[in-house]
């Protein structure tokens, strides 16, 4: 069971694609909770909606590929550029003006597209764990980017899973393996569980379609630089999937707050929901006043 | 002494009167804590000024007809207008541009004028039990003393007390009525000195004329309504429920005109400022915070599972006994916790001991306004009124607690442990959602108890403090998670808190756990007694003298006095040998000399010294006399005069080991010091022995907390 279920469940078109919506609460200003790398749905905001829907207006969406929205496979709709007008077509369709933005990981660029492409739509943004390449990765990370369309080893370890044709022999082993990367804190078997779960509602060939999007057409500490409206960052200092020190870029780019989560991982919103729920609920009372 | 000192002080003229401003410098926005004069003057913020000095820039000043500025008289010299343009002089002249202003009752209303008259010069502004006219509804007192103010009363009583002919003819019989009827809240006798002080400052003519010259051009209900409305500044009120001066509907009348945010304190009368500071000065600190759109740029959290364990410990300064003892305890609490990590938030003379040790001092610790100043301050001569002057302590006491509860705020400490922290233990319980951590008290004495000097008005005082502190622990034991008595039952003083007050030992016995004595040493076996002797170049014949008086600066007097009686003392036993310890805080070079007397500065380690004289002189305080009383030496002590806590407690306490000779300062010459000397020196002794495991007990207590 849901600790909370919406009020309003919706779909938007978008281009021909289905994008399914969700509203939580009717308090004043509006949240918008934006989708992730789409590995995972709208369900990893369980641990923040029904605290803060019980103060704001909480909308959240699934990004195509996963969840209640269209399995695409044009890699343009995976765009930051497109998630950016994916948003903007759900708050229209939910009626909303304004709202506080909350990414996480590739959720943060996303969040920074729409806020520098539609700035009357974002009075704040939040970055969580943001995976915006604004400094380089690990360097084990790094090196399996380049091999990413090679074949794989015949027995590939680590980071090596990440590889397209390795996605498509041993999925299941590739997200598993992910996620345990995701959730470097001890004593993290039911997040991990969950997130597997998600990934299980979309496939290989839609991580694929994900993976061949094009960036945008400027650098990305450029696009940070030009944020306008207060921002948040929260990182944690044992993040695996994108260091910490890009949330300190992030931040010093942006002129924002960082809140640094030291020993958190890459998805501090449900490993450290209470810390990340207070922290959001402060920022919004914070721009909202 | 006060807490803090501004940063610079001056005055300007306005139409003739003199206005003295002080301007405590920092950076960012400016605060100007407007006092309602001339019934008080800007010591009225003495709560505030330390706290939040430290965030903001802040000036105050004292308003026409009080405290360092111009007494004007006359109706014409206290309108509003004239007090409105003070303030505007007072911006001028310290180059405030602009600034959030905090008001108390009256001056609210020229507050207000003045973000209508000047509205690029107002940020925001704090209304303090504002009294504004036209809000809310008047207190039928006041209505009924109106009626009465101009007449010449037969028999004056209560309300009737507000009236031009007596306030001109007794001033301190009104004030004294109206700010104890303020005070609502019980145990404000301090506040109550306070203010009926501040307001003797003025006259009664001065303060009649102010009064009058508030009918003096008021504007009319619509208008005033109409531009409160208008108006664009950011407020807060706060205001007590219980205010009997200007009703709290006027507040939260204020607060819903302006869109303001509101704090109401239940339970609390018209002096909230000064009553219930640390909730007043955090609520200004956030709401400027707010307006000025001030944060914290970058914050660090540390998962639950990822933190060490660590304590925040405090060492009292006042005496240099507690640092010794809480050394021992927590070199004990380590064998039990090898990780724990400690950090000391202490003063001067404390951190020098600490330093020695090579423990960590928590940087806030420089922010500390001086407690062992403040003590050395109130001392005349021999003499320590210690009751009055914790009192008197109480804004260091304050802008102390602001700055710890600040530390443990950011700290993630899992156990707080204060010895003798007074502020910890009192703002805690009067604060009670402020608590982090688990809380360790810890105490050598219980009670405070009258001075027979002090009459029966101190023994009222006592009482009262005695009862806040027994009303605080029943209404909140979860504030001491543990409470430690360094001693053991027997040493507590046999009388009562008080009239109508339990015994002191049956209910310390009640909610105290007993450590037994630290000494914070183990007492020299007699072969290492001769070591230390020859190391510190005592030789066997002589007979040394060791005179002392701690490390709070007061004493200097006892010093002179005994350092005169050498001669005499050595003309009874040749063999005599003086070492005078001046301490870190006398000047060894003030000191007369004579042939054969040493004096030393500060000694590490001085109860090397005690533990092997054969005559310690030194002042009633514990942990010089315990000390002297575990290694078995003879001992002249002189309590402080009006100290209670040297001529009860720890009087009572050696008595029960059977230990030292008591000496009487005053009654005692020279000459009759050194008969005692030549009576005492090298004398046998039979003490009660002094447990030599309080630390490891007081630290097995501890650890079970962690």
């Amino acid at each position: 069971m849901r600790a909370r279920y919406p009020d309003i469940e919706g779909h938007v078109e978008r281009d021909g694609v289905n994008v399914g919506y969700e509203v939580f609460g009717e308090g004043e200003p509006t949240v918008l909770l934006l989708p992730t790398w789409t590995i995972i749905h709208s369900r990893f905001w369980k641990m923040q909606v029904p605290y803060l829907s019980r103060h704001y207006r909480v909308v959240t969406y699934d990004g195509p590929g996963n969840g209640r929205s269209d399995r695409v496979r044009d890699p343009e709709r995976y765009s930051a550029d497109s998630y950016a007008l994916d948003a903007e077509a759900v708050m229209q369709a939910c009626g909303v003006q304004e709202a506080i933005v909350v990414g996480l990981s590739l959720g943060a660029a996303y969040g920074v597209r729409l806020a520098t492409l539609r700035p009357h739509l974002v009075t704040g943004l939040v970055m969580i764990g943001a995976s915006i390449p604004l400094t380089l990765s690990s360097p084990e990370r790094e090196a399996t980017f380049e091999r990413f369309l090679e074949p794989p080893g015949d027995s590939p370890q680590g980071w090596q899973k990440y590889n397209l044709a390795y996605w498509h022999s041993n999925y299941h082993d590739f997200v598993e393996f992910f996620f345990t990367q995701c959730f470097s804190e001890p004593h993290s078997t039911k997040p991990i569980e969950d997130s597997v779960g998600w990934a299980t509602e979309t496939g290989p060939g839609i991580l694929e379609a994900e993976a061949l999007n094009s960036p945008p057409s400027e650098p990305w500490d450029e696009i940070v630089s030009r944020l306008s409206c207060p921002t948040l960052v929260i990182h944690g200092t044992k993040d695996r999937i994108s260091p910490h020190a890009r949330g300190e870029r992030a931040a010093e780019l942006s002129r924002g707050e960082l809140l640094a989560m030291e020993g958190s991982g890459h998805i501090p919103n449900v490993r450290d929901p209470v810390k990340v729920n207070r922290a959001l609920r402060d920022f919004v009372e914070r721009v909202a006043s | 002494m006060r807490a803090i000192l501004p940063t610079h002080v001056g005055s300007v003229t306005n139409d003739g009167v003199e206005i003295s401003y002080e301007v405590y410098e920092n950076d960012g926005p400016t605060l100007l804590l407007i006092p309602p004069s001339p019934i008080t003057h800007s010591r009225i913020y003495k709560g505030q000024l330390p706290y939040l000095s430290r965030h903001f820039r802040v000036v105050t000043f004292d308003g026409r007809g009080n405290g360092r500025s111009g007494r004007p008289t006359g109706r014409r010299q206290h309108t509003r207008a004239k007090n409105v343009a003070d303030i505007i002089a007072v911006l001028d002249g310290t180059r405030t541009d602009r600034a959030i202003l905090t008001a108390h009752c009256h001056a609210n209303w020229w507050a207000l004028d003045l973000a209508l008259s000047h509205p690029e010069r107002v940020d925001a502004l704090v209304a303090i039990e504002p009294g504004v006219p036209f809000f809310g509804t008047p207190h039928q007192h006041w209505k009924d003393s109106g009626e009465t103010w101009g007449e010449i009363l037969e028999d004056p009583r209560g309300w009737q007390l507000f009236n031009r002919h007596l306030i001109v003819t007794d001033l301190e019989r009104w004030v004294s009525f109206f700010f104890d009827a303020q005070l609502v809240e019980r145990h404000s006798t301090k506040q109550l000195e306070d203010a009926v002080s501040w307001a003797m400052e003025t006259t009664g003519e001065i303060l009649a004329d102010s009064e009058e010259a508030q009918d003096i051009d008021p504007p009319t209900r619509e208008e005033f309504v109409a531009f409160v409305e208008g108006l664009q500044v950011p407020v807060l009120v706060i205001h007590g429920d219980q205010d009997v001066c200007q009703r709290v509907d006027k507040g939260r009348d204020l607060a819903r005109a302006t869109k303001g945010d509101l704090l109401v304190i239940e339970g609390g009368g018209h002096l909230t400022l000064a009553r219930d500071p640390v909730k007043v000065n955090r609520a200004i600190k956030r709401f400027s915070d707010k307006t000025t759109g001030a944060n914290v740029s970058v914050q660090t959290w540390t998962r639950g599972l990822n933190r060490r364990k660590r304590a925040l410990y405090l060492s009292s300064p006042i005496g240099l006994g507690h640092a010794r003892r809480d050394l021992a305890i927590v070199e004990e609490l380590r064998k039990i916790e090898p990780d724990l990590h400690v950090d000391w938030l202490a003063q001067d003379p404390v951190t020098r001991v600490l330093e020695a040790a090579g423990e960590t001092t928590h940087p806030a610790s420089e922010w500390l306004a001086s407690e062992s100043g403040h003590i050395a301050s109130e001392a005349s001569g021999h003499d320590l009124h210690c009751f009055q002057a914790l009192r008197r302590m109480d804004e260091i006491l304050l802008a102390n607690f602001m700055i710890f509860q600040e530390v443990v705020e950011e700290g993630d400490y899992d156990l707080i442990v204060g010895d003798e922290a007074w502020d910890v233990d009192h703002y805690w319980h009067e604060n009670p959602e402020l608590k982090r951590g688990s809380h360790v008290w810890m105490t050598d004495f219980v009670g405070y108890l009258p001075m027979p000097s002090g009459g029966e008005h101190e023994a009222y005082l006592t009482a009262d403090y005695n009862a806040e502190m027994i009303e605080h622990i029943a209404r909140f034991p979860r504030i001491r998670d543990r409470a430690i008595f360094v001693g053991n039952p027997d040493d507590i003083y046999p009388e009562t808190f008080g009239p109508d007050l339990p015994k002191i030992r049956d209910w310390t016995e009640d909610h105290f756990s007993f450590s037994g004595y630290i000494t914070g040493f183990t007492p020299p076996t007699a072969d290492e007694a001769l070591e230390i002797r020859d190391e510190l170049g005592f030789d066997p014949d002589e007979k040394v003298c060791v005179v002392t008086v701690g490390g709070s600066g007061v004493g200097q007097d006892l010093l002179e006095k005994v350092i005169d009686a050498y001669p005499l003392a050595k003309a009874r036993v040749p063999e005599l040998r003086m070492v005078a310890v001046a301490g870190p805080r006398i000047d060894p070079g003030a000191l007369p000399s004579h042939p054969g007397l040493e004096v030393l500065g500060y000694v590490d380690r001085l109860y090397r010294h005690l533990s092997v004289c054969d005559l310690a002189v030194v002042q009633g305080g514990l942990t010089t006399t315990m000390e002297l009383t575990a290694a078995g030496r003879p001992f002249l002590y002189f309590p402080l005069r009006n100290h209670f806590e040297q001529n009860f407690h720890v009087r009572h306490r050696l008595e029960q080991y059977g230990a030292g000779a008591h000496m009487d300062y005053s009654a005692t010459d020279r000459e009759g010091i050194a008969e005692a000397i030549a009576r005492q020196v090298d004398r046998p002794v039979d003490y009660r022995p002094v447990e030599t495991d309080g630390a490891a007990r007081a630290a097995r207590m501890i650890a079970e907390l962690i």
